[in-house]
C-alpha cells in the first residue's frame, strides 16, 4: 500500500514535468511497445532462451517506463495480463478435467481411480502453467531490479517489490481459482483423500496389528500388569518413529503430499486441509464404529487410541514432514498441548519432539474419537444397561469419554427419551422396569459418583412406577424372594442392603478418623465441586450417598407403604409355613430394620416372634396332651393322633387383617382342635385360642384301590375331599351346606380336585345343579401328573386363596368411608377439584377414621371411582355421574 | 384405642378450660360452647354421611363448619318428583339450643316457602328441640314438600293451587330452575 501511494505521487509529479510533447509521444510509443512485448512474452510463454531479443526489448522498455516513474503502471498492466491468460488457459483447462464428475453424487470404486488420475494430471498441468507464469514474473522483476540498480536506490526496497509482486500474483491465482470454483470440487477432493486414506489404513493397520501381536508375545512374560502397560505405551511410541520414517518414503504418502503441496500452492490450503481432515475423521468414525460395534463387554478406548497413534497420526506426521511444516516447537507449544492430552510428554519420549501441528492433530483426533464413541455408547445406553454387569467395560469407556467431552446432558436427554420410548410403556412388566432401574442406578453410579445425572434420569422412571399399582408388591417380592434363585434381582437387592450396611459401618469409621486434622485436610483436598448440572436446591451431602434401597423407597414416597406391603407378604409367607423355620425371614427383617428403623418394623418382628413362640407352645401343648392320653384316658379308634397337627398362634392385633371364611371341617379334626384349644387355655389362662379354620395347609394322602396319591392343599380343599369318604357323589348344594361355604366358593375350590382328576363334574338333567362324583379308577392312567403321586404344590396362586387381606383391600375398605363423604360434598357443591376434595376431607373427616391419605392415594381412589362410573372427571373437576 | 385417647384429651381440655373460667368467665364459657358445637356438628356430619338417606344431603362449606349447603330431592309420587333443591343451613354458635337458619337457595313454588326461600316450619322455629339434627331437619323439609301446611301459607298462590295437583305440577315444572 505504501509503495502504491508513493509511486502514485511520483507519477503525478513526473507527468506534470512532461510539458514537452515529443517526450510524451516517445513515452506513448514505448508504452505501446511494452504492451506488445509483454503480451507476446506472456502468450508465448516466455522461455527466456527462446527469444533473447524479446527479453532484451522488454527489459529496455521497462527500463524507460520505469525511469519515467511508471513502475506501478507497469506492474498493474503486467499482472492483469497474466491474470487474463491464467483465466483463459490454466483455469478453464483445470476445471475441465473435473467436469465429468460434476453429477456423481457418491463415489464408487470405479470412479475413484479415475478421480485420482485426473486430479494428478490436472494439478500437474496447472502447476506447470503457474511455474511458467512465475518465470515471466521473474523477468519483470529482474527488469525492474536492473533499473533500480542503475538508479542506485536501496536494494532492500527492490526486495520488497519482488515480494509484493509474487504475493500479488499468488493472490491473483487463488482468487481466480476460487471465483471459478465449481461446486463439486471439494467433494472430489474429499473422495480423493478418502480413497487414499483407506488404502493407507489397510496397509498401516496390518503393520500395526502385526507389531501389536509381536508386542503381546514379548510382553507375555512380564508379571506385573502395570509394568505391562507402561512398557506397551513406551514401546508404542518408540516404534512409531521408525515406522514414521518408513512412511515418509512411502509412495502413497508422497503422492498425497504432492497433491496437498500443489493444492496449497494454488491457494487451496484450507480447502485441502478440510478435505483430508474430514476424510481422516470419517475414517476414524468408521474405525470407532467397527471397534465399538455392539459388543459392550470389552473396553475399546485403548484400542482406538492406539489406532489413532498408529494410523492417522503416522500419516499426518509423514505428510507434515513432506510438506516441510515441521515447525520446531517454540516455548508456547507446551501450553497448547496440555489441556486435553492425558500424558502428552510420556507419549513422545526421546529426542524427536513432535511438531505443534501434530500435537494439535492428536488432540483433535482424540477428542473426535471420544465424542464419536460417546455418541455411539449413549445411543445404545439402554441396551448397555440392560446387560449391565456384563457391559461394565462399555460403561467405563463412556465414563472416560464424558470426562473429556463433558456432554453429560446429552446422555441424560438421550437416555430419558430411550427410557420413555422403550421401558416406560404399558407393555413392560413392573419387574423389568424395576430391574432396569436398579441397573441404571448401578451403571450411572460408575459414570457419575455424585449422582447428579442419576437424579435426572431416575425421575421419569420413578414417576412412571408411581403410577403402577403393583410397584410396591414387586419391590417387596424382590426383597423377600431374594433367596429363591441365584442371580435374580432380588438377590442383588438384598446384597445391596448388605453392602450398604457395610458402607455405613465404614462411614462411621471415617467420621471418627476425620476428626483428625490431617484427615480433614485430605478430605478437603479431595473435595470436588458438583457438576454444573446439579440441582442447587438439593444439598450435595444428601446426594453423595446413593443407596439403591433408598432410591427404590423414594419411588413409593413413604417407607410406611413399603413396610405395610412387606408385612402382608410376610404374613402370607408365615401362614403358609408348615415348619417353624424362619431363618431367612429373620435375616431379611434384620436388614430391613437397619434401613427403616426398629420402630417401623416392630409389627413384623412381633409376627416373627409369634412363630417362634408358636413352636415352643406347640411342643408344650402336644407333649402334655400326650401324657394325658397315655395316663389312661381311653383311646378311640377313629381319633387322629396329635402328632400330625401343628398350630401357629398369632397375636392378631399385630398381623394384617386376616381373611375370614366360615368352614366346617371334619369332625375328627374339629375335636382335635378343641382338645388343643382347651389344653392351651389351661397352660396360658386366661388366653383362649380362636381357630382360623380356613388358614393353614393340610398334607393328605388319598388311598384308592390301585394307588395312593399325596397332596398338600388348603383346609377347605381337604374338607371337600374328606366329604367324599362318606358318600362318593354330592350335589353342589348339599356339599356346600355340609362344608358350610357358599356354592360359588365351593365351585371355585373344588375345581382343584377336578383338575387333578380325583373328582368328576356332571350336570343333573332336571336342574342346573352340578353333581360331583369321585373318580375311583384311574380312567386316564396315562396322566403322569396324577399317577406319579407327587406332593402337589399348594394352589395358592389364585386371588381367592390368599389368607391375608391385601394392602389394596385394606385401603379400599378405609376409603369407602371417604367415598360417602366425597359423594356428600359433590352432591352439595356440584364439582370440585382434587385438592379441594383433599382439603375438605382433611378438614371435616376428623372423627374415626381420620383422613390421613396422601393426595396421590386420593387421586388413585377417585380414578377408581371414575372407572366404576360413580364419578366423572371434567377439566380436572370431579362430579357425580348422573 | 384411638377413640378412647381422643376422649381423654377432650376431657383434659375441658378441665383446663374450667380452671381458666374462674378468671375469665365469659370468654371461656363461649369457647367451651364453640368446642362442643364443633364436636356436635362434626358427629352430625358423620352420621349424615354414614346414614345414606336417599334424597337428602348436606355438607359444610369449605372452611366454615357453621355454614352448610344442603340438597333435597323431591320425593316420589309428589308433584316435586324429579326436582332438586339447594338449601343453606347456618348454625348459631349456641347450637343445638337454638335452631339453625334454613333457607331455600333454589326457588321453590311451595305454600310454606316464600319467594326469598324462607321456610315456615314449626320445628325450625318454636318447636325446635336439641334432639333434632341436620338429618331430621332435612327429612322434615323433604316431607314438607309433599305435605304442605296450607292453613298458614307464606305463598298464598301456591296454597290456592295445591288443590289442583295437575296444575300445580305444571307450575312447579314451569318455575323450576335447577342449580347450575
Amino acid at each position: 500500500m505504501t509503495v502504491d501511494a508513493t509511486s502514485a505521487v511520483c507519477n503525478l509529479g513526473i507527468l506534470d514535468s512532461l510539458n514537452n510533447s515529443s517526450s510524451v509521444i516517445e513515452l506513448l510509443e514505448t508504452w505501446n511497445a511494452f504492451c506488445l512485448s509483454s503480451q507476446s512474452l506472456v502468450s508465448t510463454h516466455y522461455s527466456s532462451n527462446s527469444d533473447p531479443s524479446l527479453a532484451r526489448d522488454f527489459a529496455s522498455q521497462v527500463h524507460i517506463l520505469r525511469s519515467h516513474g511508471l513502475q506501478s503502471l507497469i506492474q498493474d498492466h503486467f499482472l492483469s495480463l497474466i491474470q487474463q491468460f491464467f483465466l483463459s488457459n490454466g483455469v478453464s483447462n483445470f476445471w475441465c478435467h473435473f467436469d465429468a464428475y460434476a453429477d456423481i453424487v457418491d463415489t464408487d470404486l470405479a470412479y475413484e481411480d479415475e478421480v485420482q488420475q485426473v486430479l494428478h494430471v490436472a494439478l500437474e498441468e496447472i502447476t506447470l502453467e503457474k511455474q511458467k507464469q512465475e518465470r515471466c514474473l521473474t523477468m519483470l522483476t529482474d527488469a525492474l531490479q536492473s533499473c533500480k540498480d542503475t538508479t542506485s536506490e536501496g536494494s532492500q526496497k527492490s526486495a520488497t517489490d519482488s515480494a509484493y509482486l509474487s504475493s500479488k500474483y499468488q493472490l491473483i491465482v487463488s482468487s481466480t481459482l476460487m471465483t471459478t470454483l465449481p461446486r463439486h470440487f471439494p467433494q472430489i477432493l474429499h473422495w480423493y483423500f478418502k480413497g487414499r486414506l483407506e488404502e493407507l489404513n489397510t496397509s498401516l493397520d496390518e503393520e500395526y496389528q502385526d507389531l501389536d501381536r509381536l508386542q503381546d508375545d514379548e510382553d507375555m512374560d512380564l508379571d506385573s500388569k502395570e509394568k505391562f502397560f507402561n512398557e506397551k505405551s513406551d514401546m508404542g511410541s518408540d516404534k512409531s518413529y521408525p515406522q514414521g520414517k518408513l512412511l515418509e518414503n512411502n509412495n502413497l504418502v508422497k503422492n498425497i503430499g504432492k497433491v496437498v503441496h500443489d493444492l496449497r500452492s494454488l491457494g487451496f490450503t484450507s480447502l485441502a486441509e478440510d478435505a483430508y481432515a474430514s476424510a481422516i475423521f470419517m475414517l476414524l468414525k468408521a474405525k470407532v464404529n467397527e471397534l465399538a460395534g455392539d459388543d459392550y463387554r470389552t473396553s475399546v478406548l485403548e484400542a482406538i487410541k492406539g489406532w489413532i497413534q498408529a494410523v492417522p497420526l503416522q500419516f499426518l506426521h509423514a505428510l507434515l514432514a513432506y510438506l516441510g511444516d515441521t515447525v520446531s516447537n517454540g516455548p508456547h507449544s507446551s501450553i497448547l498441548r496440555s489441556p486435553l492430552a492425558s500424558h502428552p510428554n510420556s507419549r513422545y519420549p526421546g529426542t524427536e519432539a513432535p511438531s505443534e501441528g501434530l500435537v494439535r492433530w492428536q488432540l483433535r483426533l482424540e477428542y473426535f474419537a471420544y465424542e464419536t464413541l460417546q455418541d455411539l455408547r449413549i445411543a445404545k445406553l439402554f441396551e448397555i444397561i440392560v446387560d449391565y454387569p456384563d457391559s461394565s467395560a462399555a460403561i467405563e469407556d463412556l465414563k472416560q469419554c464424558l470426562e473429556y467431552t463433558g456432554q453429560h446432558s446429552k446422555l441424560v436427554d438421550s437416555f430419558i427419551s430411550a427410557l420413555r420410548y422403550r421401558l416406560l410403556t404399558a407393555g413392560a412388566s413392573t419387574n423389568d422396569i424395576l430391574h432396569q432401574y436398579v441397573s441404571t442406578i448401578k451403571a450411572l453410579r460408575t459414570i457419575d459418583p455424585a449422582g447428579v445425572f442419576l437424579e435426572a434420569v431416575g425421575e421419569p422412571i420413578r414417576e412412571y412406577l408411581r403410577g403402577r399399582k403393583d410397584t410396591i408388591k414387586c419391590i417387596v417380592t424382590m426383597l423377600t424372594d431374594g433367596t429363591s434363585g441365584p442371580g435374580s434381582v432380588g438377590d442383588s437387592l438384598l446384597e445391596e442392603i448388605n453392602r450398604d450396611e457395610e458402607n455405613q459401618d465404614s462411614a462411621g469409621l471415617d467420621d471418627e478418623i476425620s476428626t483428625d486434622d490431617k484427615q480433614a485436610w485430605i478430605d478437603a483436598e479431595r473435595w470436588e465441586p458438583d457438576p454444573v448440572e446439579a440441582d442447587p436446591l438439593k444439598s450435595s451431602r444428601c446426594r453423595r450417598k446413593i443407596d439403591i434401597l433408598g432410591m427404590i423407597v423414594s419411588i413409593i414416597g413413604s417407607k410406611d407403604q413399603l413396610v405395610n406391603e412387606y408385612r402382608v407378604m410376610l404374613a402370607e409367607k408365615l401362614l403358609n409355613k408348615t415348619d417353624y423355620d424362619i431363618d431367612s425371614e429373620i435375616r431379611t427383617l434384620e436388614l430391613l430394620k437397619i434401613h427403616f428403623g426398629e420402630s417401623s418394623m416392630q409389627k413384623c418382628e412381633i409376627m416373627l416372634n409369634d412363630l417362634i413362640d408358636s413352636k415352643r407352645t406347640n411342643t408344650n401343648v402336644k407333649t402334655t396332651i400326650k401324657q394325658k392320653v397315655q395316663s389312661g384316658v381311653d383311646h378311640k379308634e377313629n381319633e387322629i393322633p396329635m402328632d400330625v397337627f401343628d398350630a401357629t398362634i398369632i397375636s392378631s392385633n399385630f398381623w394384617p387383617p386376616i381373611q375370614e371364611e366360615a368352614l366346617n371341617i371334619p369332625e375328627a379334626v374339629e375335636k382335635l382342635l378343641n382338645v388343643y384349644a382347651t389344653r392351651f387355655n389351661e397352660i396360658k389362662t386366661p388366653r383362649k385360642l380362636l381357630w382360623k379354620k380356613n388358614l393353614g395347609t393340610v398334607k393328605l394322602e388319598l388311598q384308592f384301590e390301585d394307588r395312593e396319591i399325596q397332596f398338600t392343599v388348603t383346609p377347605i380343599q381337604a374338607s371337600i375331599i374328606m366329604k367324599f369318604q362318606e358318600q362318593t357323589s354330592w350335589t353342589s348344594k348339599d356339599l356346600a351346606a355340609a362344608i358350610g361355604v357358599p356354592v360359588d366358593v365351593l365351585s371355585r375350590r373344588i375345581s382343584f380336585w377336578i383338575s387333578k382328576g380325583i373328582l368328576a363334574e356332571s350336570f343333573e338333567n332336571d336342574s342346573s345343579e352340578h353333581v360331583f362324583t369321585l373318580v375311583d379308577e384311574m380312567i386316564d392312567s396315562g396322566k403322569t401328573v396324577i399317577s406319579s403321586g407327587n406332593c402337589e404344590d399348594l394352589a395358592a396362586d389364585e386371588d381367592g386363596d390368599r389368607s391375608v387381606a391385601t394392602v389394596e383391600d385394606q385401603l379400599r375398605k378405609e376409603m369407602t368411608v371417604y367415598e360417602k363423604f366425597i359423594t356428600g360434598m359433590l352432591t352439595n357443591f356440584g364439582s370440585m377439584a382434587l385438592d379441594r376434595i383433599h382439603n375438605t376431607l382433611k378438614m371435616f373427616c376428623t372423627a374415626d377414621p381420620t383422613y390421613d391419605k396422601s393426595l396421590q392415594q386420593l387421586q388413585s381412589f377417585l380414578s377408581g371411582l371414575v372407572a366404576e362410573e360413580k364419578l366423572e372427571i371434567r377439566d380436572g373437576m370431579y362430579l357425580l355421574k348422573k | 384405642m384411638a377413640t378412647i385417647n381422643n376422649q381423654d384429651n377432650s376431657n383434659n381440655n375441658r378441665q383446663i378450660n374450667n380452671v381458666a373460667s374462674s378468671k375469665q368467665p365469659l370468654q371461656s364459657a363461649k369457647s367451651v360452647d364453640t368446642q362442643s358445637v364443633l364436636k356436635r356438628l362434626q358427629s352430625e356430619l358423620m352420621s349424615l354421611m354414614m346414614g345414606g338417606d336417599p334424597g337428602i344431603s348436606a355438607f359444610p362449606e369449605e372452611d366454615n363448619i357453621f355454614c352448610w349447603k344442603g340438597t333435597i330431592t323431591g320425593s316420589k309420587d309428589t308433584v316435586f318428583e324429579g326436582t332438586e333443591y339447594k338449601l343453606s343451613l347456618s348454625f348459631p354458635t349456641d347450637y343445638p339450643f337454638k335452631p339453625p337458619k334454613v333457607k331455600f337457595e333454589t326457588g321453590c313454588f311451595h305454600p310454606n316457602v316464600d319467594i326469598y326461600g324462607t321456610i315456615c316450619l314449626d320445628i325450625l322455629q318454636d318447636k325446635w328441640s336439641s334432639a333434632y339434627d341436620v338429618r331430621t331437619i332435612l327429612l322434615s323439609i323433604q316431607s314438607l314438600l309433599g305435605e304442605p301446611n296450607t292453613s298458614s301459607p307464606l305463598n298464598t298462590q301456591a296454597a290456592a293451587l295445591w288443590e289442583n295437583q295437575e296444575e300445580y305440577r305444571k307450575m312447579v315444572e314451569k318455575l323450576y330452575k335447577p342449580a347450575a
